[in-house]
């Protein structure tokens, strides 16, 4: 099937509730209709098996429109179809599709703290992603929002942790973080166990929150790239990468053929250095020291390579809108081979390691196992999906950029282990490095960059790529002036939440730490919102909480 | 399934030198494309203020002297900087760019953070002025 076959099927899906057709992009298809059809729409694109929701974009179309605005995208392959629905701003009321679509409750959060739209039967209770002593009914993303709004209140009261953590008989609540030994990385879970066994999982996120979007509403177009570069410092290349492409959509530029080659070789080179991170941590949180010492070692060839192409070891900055920055001489592409034969032999070396140490499988065979049936469900992206068997690859499925020119193999798996997202990951390094050798061979001449407008005219764009945690969405509007409307990111991270709170449920706590280890969290990127109700409720504790329960544990 | 899958790497390394270098004893040199420090060269500066104007950071501030002699001073804020090299992109005259050797920055007081660039003679007037200033508003 085409683009246009996938867009038609969709379109007759929707059919009983369209009330407009648009067409922003070729591959695009935007349905507009009444809040009220929602959910039978997407129970209707959900029975079809049409795509799957990748992300929903909230956004206030200003004061004097009256309206905002709820879009929600569902891509299928190349295909995007947005389903538009606009409320009036004083009444925006919404219904929750977190029923047929687990993931969408993130979104669904999202809609809510910043903007502002009231989901039907969304608990609003606790707070998600922005702070604690924000005040109420104050929406950073709202048109009339101004600073002053957001003086702290003093912080809303959360019930109170039982006292030792103790719920009934052998019922505990476990709270990890965010200041936890066993988490590298701010975040806070808790873990209602019956002895060993977990029975409930429950988390809050928003701690690294720093506003990116709304920040991104008062900077010119060519400032934000370094902004969104700083959304993670792991996958930096590819939020720009994104940024970049996205913008260069809307200003009808395309960026010459070696800055695409160029694009993709430092992609591939920060996929080595992201996998080759998570393996170490993933290495960690399995006891297994020695190879996390040495994988991190043997990463630090790719940091090396990265720094002498791009400059910088972690923002890179090789993107500029309308190209790249940095050239590749032969001396250079020498070098990058050598490293990349160097970290070739080392990672089919891990790759026995994850598939035959005794210790190690222990701890990941059979561990966290995810059927594909079930990734569909919970919304699974990146690797972590591709080892439950999902064919979920934007560099396939949407081949953007020189992946057309320089194609990439699907890596797979169908167990979904914790042992599956070993293999399927290490083995996408082999496919990086062929793809890198790919490029060096057939480097395209030609100019590096192309001239880029100062105002960008007036539309909306979705740019898609596949980070090294799986598909990365960004949303971009532009009114025609010289600072974006709006730009909306969606990090893959936040999609596969889902899937530890749900798999932490019956295994041992002492399995937790690997299972989060086991999808690459990365908190920067997704710090956004979260928590997933789950039965034997729990409880969020307060900053003010935490604090005291710190100080009177200390103080014992 | 076996045991000591990584034993040969532990052994390998007894032989070897140490991975972890003793900084600031054994410093790597940085490569040639290193973003460190911003430098500026005035000769050919316009003052056409397009270095200035999409600094994510707002690093940097041109100061006019005297526009007809082209005579301008550049203010760094060093700690604001994100070393991203837009502005040396930007700049037409290739009046700017990022050091590879001046990168180590640790001081012990902010100030040191901000550094005045251009021509010997300009950099002393325009810190002369904003000395008198600053002593007229410490006299009030
Ligand atoms: S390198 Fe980037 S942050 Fe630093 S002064 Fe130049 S434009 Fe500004
Ligand atoms: S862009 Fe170049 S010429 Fe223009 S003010 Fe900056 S340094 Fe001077």
């Amino acid at each position: 099937m085409n683009i246009e076959q996938i867009l038609q099927a969709a379109e007759k899906i929707l059919e009983p509730w369209n009330k407009e057709t648009l067409r922003p992009e070729a591959n695009r298809v935007d349905i507009v209709m009444q809040a009220d059809d929602l959910h039978a729409a997407t129970v209707a694109l959900h029975e079809a098996h049409w795509g799957y929701l990748s992300a929903i974009t909230g956004m206030d179309l200003g004061v004097d429109s009256g309206q905002m605005e709820a879009l929600y995208h569902f891509c299928s392959g190349p295909a995007i179809v947005s389903l538009r629905v606009r409320v009036p701003r004083e009444n925006t009321s919404i219904p929750s599709i977190a029923d047929i679509l687990p993931p969408a409750i993130f979104f669904e959060r999202e809609l809510s703290e910043t903007l502002g739209f009231k989901v039907a039967g969304l608990d609003e209770s606790d707070r998600l992603f922005i702070p604690d002593d924000w005040p109420p009914d104050v929406y950073p993303l709202r048109a009339d929002f101004s600073p002053e709004q957001a003086t702290p209140v003093a912080e809303k009261h959360v019930e109170e942790i039982p006292e030792q953590g103790m719920l009934t008989g052998n019922t505990f609540v476990i709270p990890i973080g965010p200041q936890h030994p066993a988490l590298k990385e701010p975040g806070h879970f808790q873990f209602t166990v019956d002895g060993e066994i977990v029975t409930g999982a429950k988390m809050r996120l928003g701690y690294a929150h720093r506003g990116i979007e709304k920040a991104a509403e008062s900077r010119s177009w060519f400032q934000n790239l370094y902004l969104f570069e700083r959304v993670c410092g792991i996958c930096s290349h590819t939020h720009a990468m994104a940024y970049c492409m996205g913008v260069e959509k809307l200003a009808q530029v395309e960026a010459p053929p070696r800055a695409h080659a160029i694009r993709e070789l430092v992609a591939g080179l920060e996929r080595i250095h992201s996998h080759l991170l998570w393996l170490g941590v993933a290495a960690h949180e399995a006891g297994f020291d020695t190879l996390f010492m040495y994988s991190w070692r043997d990463r630090e060839t790719v940091m090396n390579l990265l720094e002498q192409v791009t400059g910088n070891r972690v923002n890179y900055s090789a993107n500029v809108l309308g190209g790249v920055k940095c050239d590749i001489g032969a001396e250079q592409a020498e070098k990058i081979k050598e490293g990349v034969d160097y970290l070739e032999t080392r990672i089919r070396h891990y790759l026995e390691v994850v598939t035959t140490d005794a210790m190690f499988l222990n701890r990941t065979r059979g561990i966290g196992s995810i059927t594909a049936a079930e990734a569909e469900r919970f919304g699974l992206l990146g690797p972590t999906a591709r080892a439950s068997g999902l064919m979920r690859d934007v560099r396939i499925e949407a081949p953007y950029g020189a992946y057309v020119r320089y194609p990439v193999s699907l890596v797979t798996r169908t167990n979904g282990d914790l042992e599956a997202r070993c293999e399927v990951r290490l083995e996408e390094l082999l496919v990086s490095c062929f793809a890198i050798r790919a490029i060096l061979d057939n480097m395209p001449d030609g100019p590096l960059t192309v001239r880029m407008p100062r105002k960008i005219p007036a539309g909306e764009t979705i740019s898609r790529v596949e980070a090294p945690r799986g598909e990365l969405l960004y949303f971009i509007k532009s009114n025609g002036g010289e600072n974006p409307a709006r730009v909306h990111v969606r990090t893959p991270s936040l999609c596969n939440w889902v899937s530890v709170l749900e798999k932490a449920v019956g295994r041992q706590l002492a399995d937790v730490p690997m299972l989060i280890a086991g999808m690459d969290p990365c908190f920067s990127c997704n710090d956004r919102l979260v928590s997933v109700v789950r039965p034997h409720g729990s409880e969020i504790l307060s900053w003010t909480q935490l604090r005291k329960l710190g100080i009177e544990y200390y103080s014992r | 399934m076996r045991i000591g899958t990584m034993l040969k790497d532990i052994i390998a390394s007894m032989f070897k030198k140490n991975s972890t270098q003793h900084y600031p004893f054994e410093k790597n040199p940085t490569p040639e494309r290193f973003r460190g420090n911003l430098y500026y060269d005035p000769s050919a500066c316009t003052g056409c203020c397009l270095c200035v104007k999409d600094c994510p950071s707002k690093a940097i501030e041109l100061v006019t002297i005297d526009r007809a002699t082209k005579r301008f001073v550049l203010k760094y804020h060093m700690d604001r900087c994100v070393y991203c090299g837009q502005c040396a992109i930007n700049c037409k005259f290739k009046c700017m760019g990022m050091s590879n050797k001046d990168w180590e920055h640790a001081a012990l007081d902010k100030k040191e953070f901000t550094v005045y660039y251009g021509k010997d003679e300009d950099v002393k007037q325009f810190l002369e002025k904003l000395t008198a200033s600053t002593d007229a508003e410490t006299n009030e």
